[in-house]
């Protein structure tokens, strides 16, 4: 595996010098002809009941082109427990709720159009809080299920139970316990892109839709399922990506505003466009699902972990998308982060007449990770032992197979945990209690693939022009991660081409094989195995064809230098050398005989072979060109929720150490490392771009951000008041890459894209402990969180 | 947002007669606080008049203190030595407004025109007893800013009016000032407090020692230097923004504060008299108890700031190294 020529390198990502000169296509930019603009007009209430919707005033806007309800189109439920319909037409249970649609020939006049819709409410009384929603006599946010069932209870009827071992018993047995609660807030991804969608219907019906989903197979189906519903049977769906500004969850689960745009597009019969101010993209779209975790651990004199139980409330909001799914992917930290014997886990979701939520990041990670790594401090401080210590003594090893049933295969975490220790001085700094502190935290995370649905495969299509250009249908999507770059890379090194050799096509249903989507840091590992078994056949079947074209060709140049030269001895050369594919290589371009690679006659430019290959004349001529599907060999989590989702895990450590000001509770991060376990880092800069921005993006968690929702209502719908940092709060954060390359990897690669926010939050929280001595439970830790909590303390 | 005619004048007197002659018109300088009211719909001028041309309104100018053109933008204010020595306060105000490229364009003007409780340089220029200089049709006046600022978005301008610029004095070398925002992050953030102070102090002692003192890390200990060396606090000026529906004056702390020497007792004593006239609210930005709390905090640091300050300790130290 070694002598890499492109992976392991910093390959710049000129693919992607189009965004900043601003010549990309994003959807923005996106036109089509006689292309219309929809606007969506939401509800003023978290509960209400519709009495009367009056469309005619903005109908006879000049310029709009259609406006509808819920009683203009097929009333079909949508969503992953169909708990929803497109426009609401008799009850809103939320104020983001799809009231009505305009679509006119400017965004201005649909705006303006949505003004002049008249709606009339009856309030109906709403439940806020999930506490409340559970009690047995509260108010229903929804009377019936998607059959039309009656339902008795706001709890969802989920199966997020999981439980191994004995842990009464082990409770029984544990020198030390220790008992918790945390709460975490909803998260709004903030995407640079907005939100959009392109739809448009040809005469027959057949629909061309750009979106920015990142599964577009998986939106394919949702989309199909519901024109089906809406009684367009068998209608060709063609799925395509514009250039995406950033997903990080949000193009997971098709939206509403999608089934809209659809529906605007049939009514018009004209291309229509839907995209989201900034404010909408706050309001309107769902966020990661805000949490309350109640943790109990417990250890042995020697600190050895007894058992896990944990209690997950979950607020799940008016409806259900992809946010009720995360226990799955919670499970990962409190089955399998350190070794614990005896496990419990039980999520409840709750409707209430908030927002809902979807995925973001980490998918539940970040979450439980936040209880589980605050309850490791906790439980070290009780046992008297170093934190650093106590996950060293409980860490994973390679070759464990955890309660959840995860095969653990590399786990570098030792290297991880005393990586950050060294980096950020842990032993010199630690327990000062002295307004200064350091802390750390640990993660767990899918790292090859996620079997979250049947297939976890993926497909790609790889072909050589003549001239030597490598083509790749790709059936995934790029949602500006840099995959391009990664890609490119895997392939030239597959087969023996160079990145930039290699064009990638992504993000069309017409043009890719099926892909479960780009997400749960499953694409470089999981594309990345589809493509390198891809190069390998392309390369295999360019070598064959050097066996033929490679002595043709040399004969044939012999003979012209005797023409041109009557006193040329031609060379006695031994064909020998190249007489199988398997005695050739082909790298950087060139081919050549394994046994001598510098040959002055039979090393060939590979575009050479590949003209003389379809140039035959004889009718025998040869394209090449190969496509793999490949699906990783994991399980689905079975009813008690065990099994081997991924091919292999990454692990991670963060270390921070904080200054707090013990007047004004401000924390300031000093420094911030975080070292991760990455298999083999394809493109190091790449990876520690991923580690970089996943840290920032956990620093907000742990510090700065949270959408505020007030009886319902977002509050703080714009990044003026949605704090997510910026570039001026420049904290110094450092990236260390560990590699311990996965045997099941590409070239031993595990997947990056999540896994550097799960720890930050949790390693903020237990540095400030250990800088003044409170604990804060609550996210996000706001200085006004820190300074009660020092005057409670009496400091 | 809707279609407006545009325009563009290039002297203060053009400017009035064209606003004079216009219906629904508003003046727009650099536009950042402007284009965003437009687009929120908040505003639906006809007409905008934009001051960018109007070079008279650009200019400082340090003649017997100094007057700064209502279009300086905010990083020209930042970055002006003779701001940044002698009206400290004003030059960390416009430094800490919006981002990077915000204060490239926003000038002083529009932000104390458009009247925000939050505005950044509204502390700094009542702590710096700054004047309004207003053009209209019959000339011009001149207005303390503490009068000019009348509530949210509210300013003492009759229709046509123009606000050319500031007028400040010169305060001499005992003065230091100093303004501190406390926000959530470093850029495009609005304070969830701001607090101004300057003060004018007489040493009984020797100056240098008092600049010596700064060089100590525990604060009790640089009050008791400056204490020891007999530091009067002959004049102080106390602003506070985000408490109240517009930026006020702390009057109550000012003359608690006026001829005592300084001691631990005197900054705790500012602080509580400053917080106990500051009315914050309960938001979603922030809770009103800990607003009071920072009040109290901050006119102490404010006030420490300035001292260091005046004494040359150094000029622009972030607020932070002290705590």
């Amino acid at each position: 595996m070694e002598n890499l020529l492109h992976v392991g390198k910093n390959v710049p990502r000129t693919a992607e010098i189009d965004k900043v000169t601003g010549h990309a296509v994003y959807i923005d930019e996106y036109k089509r002809p006689g292309m219309l603009y929809g606007k969506i007009l939401y509800s003023q209430y978290a509960h209400a009941r519709i009495k009367s919707i009056n469309t005619e005033k903005a109908k006879k806007l000049p310029g709009v082109r259609a406006v509808i309800t819920g009683y203009d189109i097929p009333d079909v439920r949508v969503g992953f427990l169909g708990d929803q319909t497109v426009l609401k037409r008799d009850i809103v249970r939320q104020f983001r709720d799809e009231v009505a649609a305009v679509a006119a020939i400017t965004p201005e006049i649909a705006e303006d159009a949505l003004k002049l819709i008249e709606v009339e409410y009856e309030p109906l009384p709403a439940i806020f809080d999930p506490i409340e929603a559970m009690k047995p006599d509260a108010a229903l946010v929804h009377e019936t299920d998607a059959r039309g069932r009656p339902l008795r209870s706001n709890i969802l009827p989920l199966p997020w139970k999981f439980s191994a071992g004995d842990v009464d018993k082990a409770r029984e047995e544990s020198t030390y316990v220790v008992k918790h609660d945390v709460t975490t807030p909803w998260i709004n991804q903030c995407c640079m892109g907005t939100s959009g969608c392109v739809a448009e219907f040809d005469s027959n019906n057949n629909l061309t839709y750009c979106a920015q989903t990142n599964v577009i197979f998986g939106a394919k189906q949702r989309i199909a399922t519901y024109l089906r519903n809406i009684g367009l049977k068998g209608k060709k769906i063609r799925v395509l990506n514009p250039v995406v500004g950033g997903s990080f969850g949000t193009k997971l689960d098709t939206d509403i505003y999608e089934f809209i745009c659809i529906q605007l597009a049939l009514k018009t019969r004209k291309p229509v466009k839907i995209r989201f101010t900034r404010e909408e993209e706050f309001a309107a779209l769902p966020p990661r699902q805000a949490s309350r975790f109640t943790i109990e651990q417990g250890c042995d004199k020697e600190g050895k972990l007894t058992f896990r139980k944990v209690d997950a409330i979950l607020d799940n909001g008016a409806y259900t998308s992809w946010g009720a799914t995360t226990p799955s992917v919670m499970m990962l930290p409190i089955s399998s982060m350190y070794r614990v014997p005896n496990v419990s886990f039980q999520a409840t979701c709750v409707y209430t007449n908030n927002i809902y939520s979807q995925a973001m990041r980490g998918y539940g990670n970040p979450q439980a990770a936040f209880a589980v790594e605050t309850s490791m401090d906790l439980l070290a401080e009780k046992a008297g032992i170093d934190p650093a210590e106590f996950r060293l003594i409980n860490r994973n090893h390679p070759g464990d197979v955890t309660p959840m049933g995860l095969k653990i295969t590399t786990c570098p975490l030792e290297e991880c945990i005393n990586t950050v220790k060294e980096k950020i001085k842990w032993d010199e700094k630690r327990g000062k209690k002295n307004g200064r502190g350091v802390g750390m935290a640990s993660l767990i995370h899918v790292a090859g693939g996620a079997r979250v649905y049947l297939s976890d495969g993926t497909g790609i299509r790889i072909k050589v022009n003549e001239d030597g250009e490598v083509d790749v249908l790709s059936g995934s999507t790029d949602q500006g991660q840099g995959s391009p770059t990664v890609i490119a890379q895997i392939i030239a090194e597959a087969t023996g081409f160079r990145p930039e050799d290699v064009n990638i096509v992504f993000g069309d249903t017409a043009l890719g094989l099926w892909d479960a989507g780009t997400h749960a840091s499953r694409h470089t590992f999981v594309a990345g195995n589809a493509a390198v078994r891809a190069g390998e056949l392309i390369k295999r079947q360019i070598l064959e064809l050097a066996v033929q074209h490679i002595p043709k060709l040399v004969k044939r140049s012999l003979k012209q230098q005797q023409k041109k030269n009557p006193d040329f001895v031609p060379p006695e050369l031994d064909y020998t050398l190249i007489d199988s594919p398997d005695k050739l290589e082909l790298k950087d371009r060139m081919i050549y005989p394994r046994e001598a690679p510098d040959h002055p006659y039979f090393k060939t430019e590979v575009g050479k072979i590949l003209t003389s290959g379809l140039h035959v004349g004889v009718g025998e001529s040869k394209a090449v060109a190969a496509e793999v599907f490949w699906d990783p060999p994991t399980q689905m989590l079975n009813a008690e929720m065990k099994g081997n989702y991924s091919c292999t895990y990454a692990f991670g450590t963060a270390g921070v150490e904080v200054e707090v000001d013990k007047q004004t509770g401000e924390v300031k991060i000093l420094k911030l490392v975080s070292a991760h376990d990455v298999g083999r880092a394809i493109n190091p800069t790449l990876v520690k771009g991923q580690i970089y921005g996943a840290a920032y993006i956990g620093i907000g968690y742990g510090l700065t951000e949270r959408v505020q929702v007030v009886d319902g209502k977002v509050v703080n719908a714009n990044f003026r008041d949605y704090k997510i940092l910026t570039a001026n709060d420049n904290i110094p954060v450092e990236a260390v890459i560990i590699e311990d390359p996965d045997p099941a990897g590409p070239y031993g690669a595990k997947g990056i894209g999540e896994p550097g926010l799960v720890p930050t939050a949790p390693a903020i929280a237990n540095a400030i402990y250990d800088a003044v001595g409170v604990w804060i439970k609550d996210l996000p830790i706001t200085p006004e969180k820190v300074l009660a909590a020092l005057k409670a303390q009496g400091q | 947002m809707k279609a407006y005619d545009y325009h563009k004048p290039h002297t203060v007197k053009e400017a009035i007669d064209i606003m004079g002659g216009l219906e629904n018109a508003k003046y727009i300088a650099g536009g950042t606080d402007v284009m965003v009211l437009l687009r929120q719909g908040k505003i639906n001028p006809a007409n905008l008049v934009s001051l960018r041309n109007v070079a008279e309104i650009s200019r400082i100018d340090t003649q017997n203190g100094i007057r700064i053109g209502a279009g300086v933008t905010h990083t020209q204010i930042a970055n002006n030595e003779f701001i940044r020595e002698h009206y400290s306060a004003l030059a960390d105000g416009a430094g800490v407004v919006g981002s990077k490229q915000i204060r490239n364009v926003a000038t002083i003007g529009g932000n104390i025109c458009n009247a925000a409780p939050s505005a950044d340089t509204a502390c700094p220029l009542l702590v710096l007893d700054a004047e309004a200089v207003i053009a209209g049709k019959s000339g011009e006046r001149q207005v303390p800013v503490d009068d000019f600022i009348v509530g949210p978005s509210q300013v003492a301008l009759e229709k046509g009016e123009l606000v050319t610029g500031f007028v400040i004095p010169a305060f001499g070398d005992r003065t230091g000032s100093a303004y501190i925002k406390h926000a959530r992050r470093l850029a495009m953030d609005l304070p969830i407090l701001g607090i101004a102070v300057r003060a004018t102090v007489k040493i009984g002692g020797a100056q240098a020692a008092c600049r010596d003192a700064f060089k100590l890390t525990d604060v009790s200990d640089i009050v008791k230097r400056l204490e020891a060396e007999g530091l009067v606090l002959e004049d102080v000026r106390v602003a506070m923004s985000v408490v109240a529906p517009r930026p006020v004056r702390a009057r109550k702390a000012e003359e608690a504060a006026k001829g005592k020497t300084i001691s631990e007792k005197v900054l705790e004593e500012l602080g509580e008299i400053a917080a106990s006239e500051s009315k914050p609210r309960d938001s979603f930005r922030g809770e009103a108890w800990y607003r009071r709390d920072m009040v109290k905090v901050l006119t102490k640091r404010a006030l420490l700031k300035s001292i260091e300050r005046m004494t040359g300790a150094s000029s622009m130290v972030a607020p932070s190294r002290l705590w």
